[in-house]
C-alpha cells in the first residue's frame, strides 16, 4: 500500500430501499490523518453512506476499500479487526454493565486476556475522563457520559479511523466543547476521523474537510468555510433564504 | 488499583468464608436429614439447577432464549435408556451418545436462526423439540408412546442405580460444581463479556468486533452438552423416560423459569430458582396427589407473571437492590 494511498475509499455506493434510492453513486476517499465532516439536509443519505463505510450496510453495488483491502460486503466485526471503529447516533452501551466493563468490550479486540483488557480500559478512560463514573452502571448515565462511553469503547478498539455518527447531537454548549477538546486529543494520537453532524460549530472548528450530501450524492467538498459559502451548497443545505446572510 | 484493595480486602475475606460455609452446609445437610423424601427433593433441586444452569449459557448470558431445552435434555435421557434397551450398557454409556446428537442438533437449529434477530431462535427451538417428541411417540423402535426403561435391577455400580437418593444428590452435585466453576472461569474472561454484549446491543457488539454468531453458537452447543447430559443422569436415577418426561414442553419452561427466579445471567440463580421451585412442586404433588399437578401450571403462570412485572432480573435484582440499599444506609 502506496503511503498516499487513501484509508478509506469508497467508490460509486449506491443504496436502495425500494425505488427510492437513499445513496445515488456517491464516492469519498479518505486519507490518513484527516478529519471529515459529512454534512447534509435530513434524509440526504450521509447516514446510509456512513453505515455503508462502517461495514453495518452492504451498498447495492459501488465497492468500499479499508486500508487497502476490499471490505465491500465484510462483517461489522471484520471492520473493527482491520481498524475501523465507530459511535451510534442513538447511544448503544451496555447498560447492565459497568462503564469499566463496557470499555472493556472494546479492549478485549486486541487484549484476549481479561487482565491486560482491563488494564488497556482504565487507559482509556482515563483519557476520555470517565474515571469519576468509571464504576457506574452504564445504563444509568446521562446522555452526555453516554456519548463519551460510545466514543471511549469504540477507542479501545485501538482503531486507525474512528466514526462518530452525531457523538455530539444533544449537548448543551459547555459539553459540546468539551467534547470538541476530545476529538481533538483523539486527533493528535494519529487517529483518522470521519464525523457526521447537524451542529455548523463542530464542522467548521474540527473539519479539515466538509463534504456535503444532496439526494444521495456528494454535492461539495472542500474546506468547510468554503464549502459553506457554495451557493449550491447553501440552496440544497441551509436553504434559500439564508443566501443573503452567509452564517458565521 | 491499591486504594481499593484496601476497603475491599475484608469483605473479600468475608466471602470466601461465606462461601466455604456455603459448601459445607450444601456437602453436609442431606446427611443430617434421615427424611427420604427430603433427601430426594434435594437430588432434584441439583438436577434442575444442573438443566436451569446449563440453559443460563445461553439464555441468560447470550440473552438468546431457548424454549426448547428439553430437545438436548431428551437426547441425553433416551441415549443413556436405549443404550441399555439395544445393547444392554450401562445407562450413564449412553451419555456420550447424547450429547453428540445434542451438538448435531444444536448446530442444525442454532445455525440458521442464531443469524437472525428477535424470537426466531426461540420459536425454531421449540418447533424442533415438539418435533422430536412427535416422531419419538410415533417410532416403536424408540419405545413410542410407551417410553423406555433402563435396568430393574442394578447390575454394577456404572448403572448407578441407587435405592437412597444420597448418591444422586452428590453425583448431580458434582457435576454442577463443574459446570457452575466453567461458568464462573467464562464469565470473567472475553467470553462473558461479550455473551453479555450481545445480550446487550448485538449491533454495537459486532461493532467493537465480537463476531456474535460464533459465541452465541458456542454457548448453544456448551449448553446444549450439559443439558443432554443431565437428561443422562436423569435417566439413570428414574430407569424410565417417556415422550412427556423427556421431551414435554413444560421441562423446556421449567429449566427458563427456575434460572428467570433466580437471576438469569448469575451464576447462582438457578440454583436458587430450583432450590425453590423443586420443593414447592413437590409438595404440592404431595398434598394433592396425582390432581395436584394442574395447580403446578398454575404456580409457573403465576410466577412468571410477578417475574416479568416485578423484577425482570429475578431474586438476585432484589438481593443486588437490598444490599444497595444496605450499603447506603451503613455508609
Amino acid at each position: 500500500m502506496a503511503d498516499d494511498a487513501p484509508l478509506l475509499e469508497a467508490r460509486d455506493i449506491v443504496v436502495a430501499f425500494g425505488s427510492f434510492r437513499a445513496v445515488d453513486g456517491a464516492s469519498l476517499a479518505i486519507r490518513k490523518g484527516e478529519i471529515i465532516g459529512l454534512i447534509g439536509p435530513n434524509g440526504a443519505g450521509k447516514s446510509t453512506f456512513f453505515n455503508c463505510l462502517a461495514g453495518e450496510r452492504q451498498p447495492a453495488s459501488g465497492s468500499i476499500m479499508l486500508r487497502g483491502r476490499d471490505v465491500t460486503r465484510a462483517s461489522p466485526e471484520d471492520h473493527a479487526l482491520l481498524g475501523l471503529a465507530r459511535s451510534w447516533q442513538v447511544p448503544a452501551v451496555f447498560d447492565d454493565m459497568s462503564v469499566h466493563e463496557n470499555v472493556m468490550v472494546g479492549a478485549f479486540l486486541r487484549h484476549p486476556h481479561a487482565a491486560e483488557a482491563a488494564a488497556a480500559a482504565d487507559q482509556v478512560i482515563d483519557f476520555t475522563g470517565l474515571r469519576p463514573v468509571a464504576r457506574a452502571r452504564s445504563g444509568s448515565l446521562g446522555t452526555p457520559a453516554r456519548k463519551r462511553l460510545e466514543i471511549a469503547r469504540a477507542l479501545a478498539t485501538e482503531p486507525e479511523i474512528l466514526l462518530l455518527d452525531e457523538a455530539l447531537a444533544g449537548l448543551t454548549p459547555t459539553e459540546v466543547r468539551a467534547a470538541i477538546d476530545l476529538v481533538r486529543q483523539i486527533h493528535a494520537r494519529g487517529i483518522t476521523l470521519v464525523i457526521v453532524e447537524h451542529v455548523m460549530e463542530v464542522i467548521l472548528s474540527l473539519a479539515h474537510r466538509a463534504v456535503v450530501f444532496n439526494q444521495g450524492k456528494v454535492i461539495a467538498q472542500g474546506a468547510p468555510r468554503d464549502v459553506v459559502q457554495d451557493p449550491g451548497v447553501i440552496e440544497a443545505y441551509l436553504g434559500r433564504s439564508l443566501s443573503r446572510k452567509p452564517p458565521a | 488499583m491499591s486504594a481499593a484493595t484496601i476497603p475491599t480486602a475484608p469483605r473479600a475475606a468475608g466471602r470466601w468464608v461465606l462461601g466455604v460455609a456455603a459448601l459445607a452446609a450444601l456437602l453436609a445437610w442431606p446427611l443430617l436429614v434421615e427424611d427420604e423424601f427430603i433427601q430426594r427433593i434435594g437430588a432434584l433441586v441439583m438436577l434442575s439447577a444442573l438443566s436451569a444452569s446449563a440453559w443460563n449459557l445461553v439464555g441468560g448470558y447470550a440473552g438468546q432464549i431457548s424454549i426448547g431445552h428439553v430437545l438436548f435434555f431428551g437426547c441425553g435421557a433416551y441415549a443413556s435408556l436405549l443404550g441399555f434397551t439395544w445393547f444392554e450398557w450401562a445407562p450413564i454409556l449412553g451419555a456420550p451418545f447424547g450429547i453428540a446428537t445434542s451438538l448435531l442438533l444444536a448446530l442444525i437449529v442454532g445455525s440458521p436462526t442464531l443469524r437472525l434477530k428477535g424470537h426466531y431462535f426461540s420459536m425454531a427451538t421449540i418447533a424442533l423439540a415438539e418435533l422430536a417428541r412427535i416422531v419419538v411417540v410415533n417410532t416403536p423402535a424408540l419405545g413410542g408412546a410407551v417410553g423406555v426403561s433402563g435396568p430393574a435391577m442394578p447390575r454394577s455400580v456404572l448403572d448407578l442405580s441407587f435405592i437412597s437418593p444420597l448418591p444422586y444428590y452428590y453425583i448431580f452435585g458434582s457435576v454442577l460444581a463443574v459446570l457452575l466453576l466453567f461458568t464462573w472461569w467464562m464469565s470473567r474472561g472475553r467470553m462473558g463479556f461479550y455473551l453479555r454484549a450481545i445480550r446487550g446491543q448485538e449491533r454495537a457488539a459486532r461493532s467493537l468486533g465480537v463476531p456474535a454468531q460464533r459465541y452465541k453458537l458456542f454457548a448453544l452447543l456448551v449448553s446444549a452438552a450439559f443439558t443432554s447430559l443431565t437428561g443422562s443422569l436423569y435417566a439413570a436415577m428414574l430407569g424410565f423416560v417417556d415422550p412427556d418426561s423427556g421431551l414435554g414442553i413444560l421441562l423446556s419452561v421449567k429449566m427458563v423459569i427456575a434460572a428467570a427466579l433466580g437471576g438469569a445471567g448469575t451464576l447462582f440463580g438457578p440454583l436458587v430458582g430450583s432450590a425453590i421451585l423443586v420443593p414447592l412442586e413437590e409438595m404440592t404433588n404431595a398434598a394433592f396427589g396425582g390432581g395436584g399437578t394442574g395447580i403446578t401450571y398454575v404456580v409457573y403462570g403465576a410466577i412468571i407473571v410477578l417475574i416479568s412485572r416485578f423484577a425482570p432480573g429475578g431474586l438476585a435484582e432484589i438481593w443486588t437492590w437490598l444490599r444497595a440499599r444496605g450499603t447506603r444506609r451503613g455508609g
